[in-house]
């Protein structure tokens, strides 16, 4: 047995004894924790082995039974230009709404935490949004933005700035950011909330450090507030987008999909497939592609994130 | 050295009673979190009093009746009180119960598909006629020849009983019928210098002829067409009058797509013309649904809009509570170059194959077919009366609301029976927007929806 191969047998050897040793000291918190996993298996693993499972399959509407058909769906799904403009739409929906929601939630949440006046009402305030159910937003936006009967056409209206009603929602370039602009508007609260709980857990001395220092506001908030709140950042963005890429009730509650399909996402898109025309395979395949770049998006920006060793 | 627990025994000793009643007392707690986290996404549009999905085994609490579910649809305010009555009325007479279950259109025909895939059918549903096949291709649909071949069926309008007919046998029967004509606003085509009490609307260049003039009037600030063109299955149901009118179908004998036709060309250049080149309707149309247009006919803020009946018994009501005070007329759909049409739909009452009281459901069926009560149903709901002699009341042809409809019937036509009519629609409601939207010309629109169709039905 060469060197290398001692170290390595002996890397090994000890890899797994320490393995053995970790789990014998933590056989309490593992035996705790597995009703959970089970339960967690039950209810999210089979689904998501099930959903495969219909993805290799061919499911007219009008019958229940199924061809196996391999991956004929992604075949046909990735070599469809719909599917790009799905990406595309789906890609442009989640970054500038988790882009939107993100800033806005700093923003509101640095000067909640400062000393303004009626700071508890603002606080209460900026909770409201986030505490209407989402399709009673979306229905409340779709008023306001209605050629006809929309408040927003109104005002502009009577102020004299348009002759007649914009139908946002009914134009095909436009569509997608009088929905995105709900979004945003339902979505900022949280992390409005969550960026003021993470900026109430600086130590108040790193600003007076900085003070004495002579770091102006805008440093401060650069090199003590920004890093600080690195972690608050990542896991509410994380969360965020995850959370804007599977919202489905706002978009379908607005536009359904429309006009032109021009706000349809990934996830409208395989409501309409499996769901309303009844192609559950060709359904089941897009949701395991969307699947696939949730969990390789979550990979990715997790280690981007966490390269520097920080732990969440 | 190994870590210890609190009384001082190593770790990897066999586990003790209060680790083991540790782990079952937290699987207890998932479980019982599992279980009230869930629910039954099949009663989610559900106004009823029942619809708890279960077998209809009728051993709740004991009781030893029988119990039928009857699910329906769209049930509102105008209606519930009817079936309410009736339900109750029902269950006196035959001594079971009913478990009465709405759900809205939006998840009709993904809840009874749920509920049929589940093994969980309802006895008795409604199903619109057009989707007939898809649950007859699962094997869900109990086929009802012994009613409808018999004295039963010998109470339906002409025409009205076929509307059920699929492959030679009839899966439903009749429930509600409802076609189209064209309202338009006498006070607007007053102002407009037209005459309103015989307006010259039979053909669709005279309603663009009257569109373009009221929209010329210095008199009138409403728009003078309503235009559906919104992300909606309705926008098909509005723009298949210009289709059909000119030619063009939706399928062939073989239920193949044939839309991209010179006809169907043509309909769909007058169709998107109307607002591009012409101007009459309202602003955005693509942001409109039917919804849209007609609720801005009843308030009085447009000219004309193709509609149903109770678009005037709404306007009516709203007359008398003098919520609105305009005064309209209702002339036929206009005419194309080849024929007029008005869309008729059928939407049956269907006993599914899963029911195991199949005797009930008919009885059920035979009971809400009783003359009295589809004369209330017609008359509350506003739906075109599917029994002949209810139709034949003078309520209907003496009503200045009932009676276009009524004389309508001639011009009927049914949207196709297909499996996926869903699907076909939604790309014709796509190519209608395209055009619309001047994204593509009409002509590019329909032959890329006809290739599309192709390949979803091959």
């Amino acid at each position: 047995m060469s060197l290398a191969e001692e170290y390595t047998g002996t890397d090994e050897d000890s890899r797994l004894s320490q393995s053995v040793a970790h789990l014998r000291r933590n056989r309490r918190a593992y035996l705790l924790i597995a009703p959970a996993a089970v339960f967690l298996l039950a209810v999210v693993g089979y689904p998501i082995l099930e959903t495969f499972r219909l993805s290799l399959y061919r499911s007219p509407a009008d019958s229940t039974i199924e061809t196996f058909v391999g991956l004929q769906h992604y075949v046909e799904i990735v070599n469809s230009d719909i599917f790009y403009r799905l990406i595309w739409q789906t890609g442009r929906w989640v970054l500038v709404g988790v882009a939107g929601k993100t800033l806005l939630g700093l923003l509101i949440a640095v000067h909640l935490k400062g000393d303004i006046k009626g700071r508890k009402f603002f606080r209460t305030a900026f909770l409201i949004p986030w505490g209407i159910p989402y399709a009673i937003s979306a229905v409340v936006f779709r008023w306001i933005e209605h050629p006809q009967f929309g408040y927003l056409n109104a005002v502009l209206l009577k102020l004299g700035v348009i002759e007649q009603g914009i139908g946002i929602l009914g134009n095909p370039d436009i569509a997608w950011l009088g929905v995105v602009v709900a979004d945003i508007w339902i979505g900022t609260p949280f992390m409005a909330i969550i960026f003021l709980a993470g900026l109430q857990s600086i130590p108040q001395d790193l600003y007076e450090a900085a003070a004495i220092d002579g770091a102006e506001r805008w440093h401060q908030f650069r090199y003590i507030t920004l890093p600080q709140l690195k972690s608050v950042i990542l896991m509410a963005t994380l969360l965020s987008t995850i959370w804007t890429f599977v919202s489905f009730d706002v978009i379908w509650t607005m536009t359904g999909g429309g006009p032109i399909s021009t706000t349809a996402t990934l996830v409208i898109h395989i409501y309409q497939v499996g769901l309303q025309n009844g192609n559950l395979g060709r359904g089941a395949a897009y949701s395991v592609i969307g699947f696939l770049f949730l969990l390789l998006f979550a990979i990715v920006y997790l280690r981007v994130y966490t390269r520097g060793g920080d732990e969440l | 050295m190994m870590p210890e627990d609190s009384k001082g025994q190593p770790s990897e000793e066999t586990l003790d009673r209060r680790q083991l009643l540790q782990a079952l007392g937290a699987g207890g707690m998932i479980a019982i979190a599992g279980c009230t986290g869930g629910g039954n996404g099949d009663d989610a549009g559900s106004d009823g009093n029942g619809g708890n999905g279960g077998g209809g085994g009728g051993d709740d609490g004991g009781s030893d009746k029988q119990s039928v579910q009857f699910l329906t649809m769209g049930v509102g305010d105008n209606i519930k009180q009817f079936f309410e009555e009736n339900n109750t009325a029902f269950e006196e007479e035959y001594g079971v119960d009913v478990e009465f279950t709405s759900v809205t259109w939006d998840n009709a025909r993904q809840t009874v598909n749920n509920r049929v895939d589940g093994g969980q059918a309802p006895d008795v549903s409604r199903w619109p006629a057009r989707w007939i096949p898809q649950l007859v291709g699962k094997d869900a649909l109990e086929p009802v020849d012994d009613l409808m071949d018999g004295e039963f069926g010998e109470k339906f309008a002409d025409g009205v009983a076929e509307g059920t007919m699929y492959n030679g046998s009839h899966y439903g029967v009749p429930w509600a019928a409802s076609n189209k004509c064209l309202y338009y606003n006498k006070d607007v085509f007053e102002a407009a210098g037209l005459d309103p009490e015989n307006p010259s609307l039979d053909t669709w260049d005279d309603m663009l002829s009257a569109a373009q003039t009221i929209t010329d009037s210095d008199e009138v600030s409403v728009p003078a067409l309503g235009l559906a063109g919104a992300d909606a299955i309705e926008t098909g149901s509005q723009y298949y009058h210009y289709h059909w009118s000119h030619g063009a179908d939706l399928v062939d004998d073989e239920g193949m797509p044939v839309v991209n036709s010179d006809g169907a060309v043509d309909a769909l250049s007058f169709y998107a013309n109307l607002h591009l080149e012409h101007g009459v309707t309202q602003a955005s149309p693509l942001s409109s649904t039917r919804q849209d247009i007609r609720q801005l006919f009843e308030n009085g803020d447009l000219g004309m809009v193709i509609g149903h009946v109770y678009t005037g018994l709404n306007i009516t009501e709203s007359q008398e509570n003098g919520d609105v005070d305009f005064e309209y007329g209702i002339v036929q759909v206009p005419k194309g170059p080849e024929g007029r049409y008005s869309l008729f739909t059928i939407d049956t009452l269907g006993i599914l194959s899963q029911s195991e009281h199949k005797d009930i459901a008919r009885d059920l069926i035979r009971f809400y077919f009783d003359e009295e009560r589809r004369f209330q149903y017609s008359k509350q709901k506003g739906f075109l009366p599917v029994v002949k002699s209810v139709g034949e009341r003078p309520y209907f042809s003496e009503s200045k609301n009932w009676a276009p409809f009524v004389q309508a019937g001639q011009y009927a036509r049914a949207r196709p029976k297909l499996s996926n009519f869903s699907e076909f629609n939604d790309r014709m409601v796509q190519a209608i927007q395209e055009a619309l939207a001047d994204q593509k010309s009409p002509q590019k629109a329909l032959n890329d929806a006809q290739s599309d169709l192709e390949d979803a039905m091959n």
